[in-house]
């Protein structure tokens, strides 16, 4: 195995009941980078994130640094891995702050709660957040954009060394998805993390994301790397998934080089 | 001081700028008002008393004082609070605003428990006491462990097993009902359901007050934890909570608590459901200080609905009466000023 690799999938199997939804998915991630996982509908991009972070009876393993995630408890995994929901199942009225300091749960004891320090670490989060000053704010009344920062600053206290996020995107507008996604690529390349994020929209992740693995009925069937494959190699990849569509290299106002996938309109 | 004047200052700290200095000034006015109650409970009754009484030790009055003014008032205090809570526990566990103590069949298998006492044991207070706090219990185990042998195992199996249990609480009780003598038993069964802290005396107070004072630590030191149980299940494992054991837990200290006051109280309505409401509408977001909050709302509902049971009219009422009467009518005043940013 190659020793840059921090994280590394080997061979999941896993699925609900009897139906078996991943199938022998292999991978690897390195740390300071962002991946992204593609796969239409129903592909298992969710359930392997979930058989990642132990959630859901697998075979094959999971190796975090050399460490295998299926034989932490469940304490010592969250003090080394984030999960980050399509949206945060918080539904009480509850402060900000209490949201960002439910990063810190890994690290205390059953009884004792955050001290000063920790706390002034989670208004620090929430200032590199984007969400200075907010912290008394009542969580429900933020905008989905805002709930989705918050928790990326609970995340960013439960400094962990690998970050799952299960369409972080999917209920945020244009701004707010590059807004967002652009904090985690910060987040990520400044603190060294290692990040898997499932994605619908395929343009954004060929944006933010340093590599993508398509997913299919459940397999692995390929990867590709936006800053290094040529388009027409990554274009046939993605055709396996998304069905006709052509991906092109253009220019935009600042003269960032950029990709643009089209869907074939005849297609349909 | 009159109730009206506590809601005034309590509404008054409602307006203070600062939210941490709002809070303190909204708990430290219902800690007041909860003592001004507790004092003034001291003195309403069918006995009059009267403070030169008591300071110049006159027997009678001092019995009447020590023996069934002071827990009774005491219980108030304490029943209120244990309820007020629980009721918070239930509400942020089930991530369910309605959710009372019945929900996992706490209610119902203490009534289950009680006519069973009655019928069986003996209708003297001890064992109708205890045969209600094991109905109580009897209930809440059989629920947990139902929902424990699913696949499913979240919020809403237990509340589903919470269902069925309640439902077979009631028909064991209708049973029962149906076998007691309408004259004596009967009227004893549906009185306990009424519920009454008449019956209170300084010999039924010392287990209720240890068990509540065990329940209500332990949930004030699990306090951060039950917090992190209203986040759903599968974020909160990856929060590191260890979701299954820690909501056993505190669920059973929540029913312990539940169940101490209303083996001794009868069944009490609707003062696990208002009092946490009532705390969140005051002081806003779900904390450890709206949860004591919440506890000291229920004392002072519970103390002045029994000051109204036992002063109103010639005979004795039951206190549910007075805590519907009393907490509808106040819920539906706090919801007309913030109720649509809270609901």
């Amino acid at each position: 195995m190659d020793s840059s690799f921090f994280f590394t999938a080997d061979q999941l199997n896993a699925g609900y009941g009897k139906r078996q939804v991943l199938r022998e998915v292999s991978f690897s991630l390195r740390q300071g980078c962002i991946t992204g996982l593609l796969g239409a509908n129903g592909s298992g991009k969710s359930t392997l994130l979930k058989a990642i972070c132990n959630q859901l009876p697998h075979t094959g393993e999971c190796l975090l640094n050399g460490q295998r995630l299926e034989d932490l408890n469940i304490r010592r995994l969250a003090g080394r891995v984030s999960y980050i929901p399509q949206r945060s199942g918080i539904t009480l009225s509850v402060s900000v702050l209490d949201v960002v300091l439910m990063g810190f749960n890994p690290v205390l004891g059953l009884f004792r709660n955050p001290v000063q320090e920790q706390k002034k670490r989670a208004e620090e989060a929430l200032a590199a957040a984007g969400l200075a000053g907010m912290q008394e704010r009542d969580y429900q009344t933020l905008s989905e954009g805002e709930k989705q920062l918050c928790i990326l600053a609970r995340t960013m206290v439960e400094d962990t060394e690998l970050l799952l996020l299960d369409e972080p995107d999917s209920a945020l507008d244009f701004h707010n998805r590059y807004y967002v996604l652009m904090k985690l690529r910060r987040l990520v390349q400044e603190q060294k993390k290692t990040a898997l994020v499932c994605l619908h929209d395929p343009g954004l992740a060929l944006d933010i994301c340093d590599q993508l693995l398509l997913l299919k009925e459940g397999r692995c069937i390929s990867s590709l790397r936006p800053d290094q494959d040529a388009p027409q190699v990554m274009e046939e990849k993605l055709k396996q998934i998304y069905g006709p569509l052509s991906l092109i290299r253009c220019h935009d106002g600042q003269g960032q080089s950029r990709l643009v996938l089209l869907s074939d309109l005849s297609a349909f | 001081m009159k109730p009206f004047t506590v809601l005034h200052l309590i509404r008054t700290g409602c307006m203070q700028e600062n939210r941490e200095g709002r809070i303190k000034w909204i708990l430290a006015s219902a800690f007041a008002g909860t003592t001004v109650l507790f004092l003034a409970s001291l003195f309403v009754g069918k006995y009059p008393l009267t403070l030169n009484q008591l300071l110049e030790k006159e027997e009678q009055a001092l019995r009447v004082f020590l023996t069934l003014r002071l827990p009774r008032t005491s219980m108030a205090l304490l029943g209120g609070f244990a309820l007020g809570i629980a009721g918070n526990v239930y509400q942020t566990v089930f991530r369910n605003p309605l959710a009372a103590p019945d929900i996992i069949g706490v209610s119902s298998g203490a009534s289950a428990g009680a006519a069973f006492g009655i019928l069986f044991l003996s209708s003297g207070t001890a064992a109708v006491t205890f045969s209600a706090f094991l109905g109580a219990l009897t209930a809440v185990l059989l629920t947990l462990s139902l929902a424990g042998t699913g696949r499913e195992k979240g919020n809403a199996s237990i509340v589903l097993s919470g269902i069925a249990v309640h439902a077979l609480a009631q028909t064991m009780l209708m049973v029962l009902k149906l076998t007691a003598d309408p004259e004596k038993e009967l009227s004893s069964i549906e009185y306990w359901m009424m519920g009454s802290l008449g019956g209170i005396t300084s010999y039924r107070m010392p287990v209720t007050v240890l068990v509540c004072l065990g329940a209500l630590t332990g949930i004030f030191l699990l306090r951060r934890q039950v917090l992190l149980l209203s986040v759903e299940d599968e974020e909160s494992r990856m929060l590191g909570v260890d979701v299954g054991k820690i909501r056993l837990m505190v669920l059973l200290l929540a029913t312990l608590l539940v169940a101490a006051v209303i083996s001794v109280t009868g069944l009490i309505s609707f003062v696990g459901l208002l009092a946490p409401h009532t705390a969140r509408l005051l002081a806003g977001k779900s904390r450890s200080s709206v949860m004591l909050l919440g506890g000291l709302m229920g004392s002072i509902l519970l103390i002045t609905a029994d000051m109204l049971a036992r002063g109103i009219a010639a005979g004795e009422l039951p206190v549910s009466i007075f805590t519907s009467l009393l907490g509808a009518p106040f819920l539906l005043y706090l919801m007309a000023g913030k109720g649509k940013a809270y609901f």
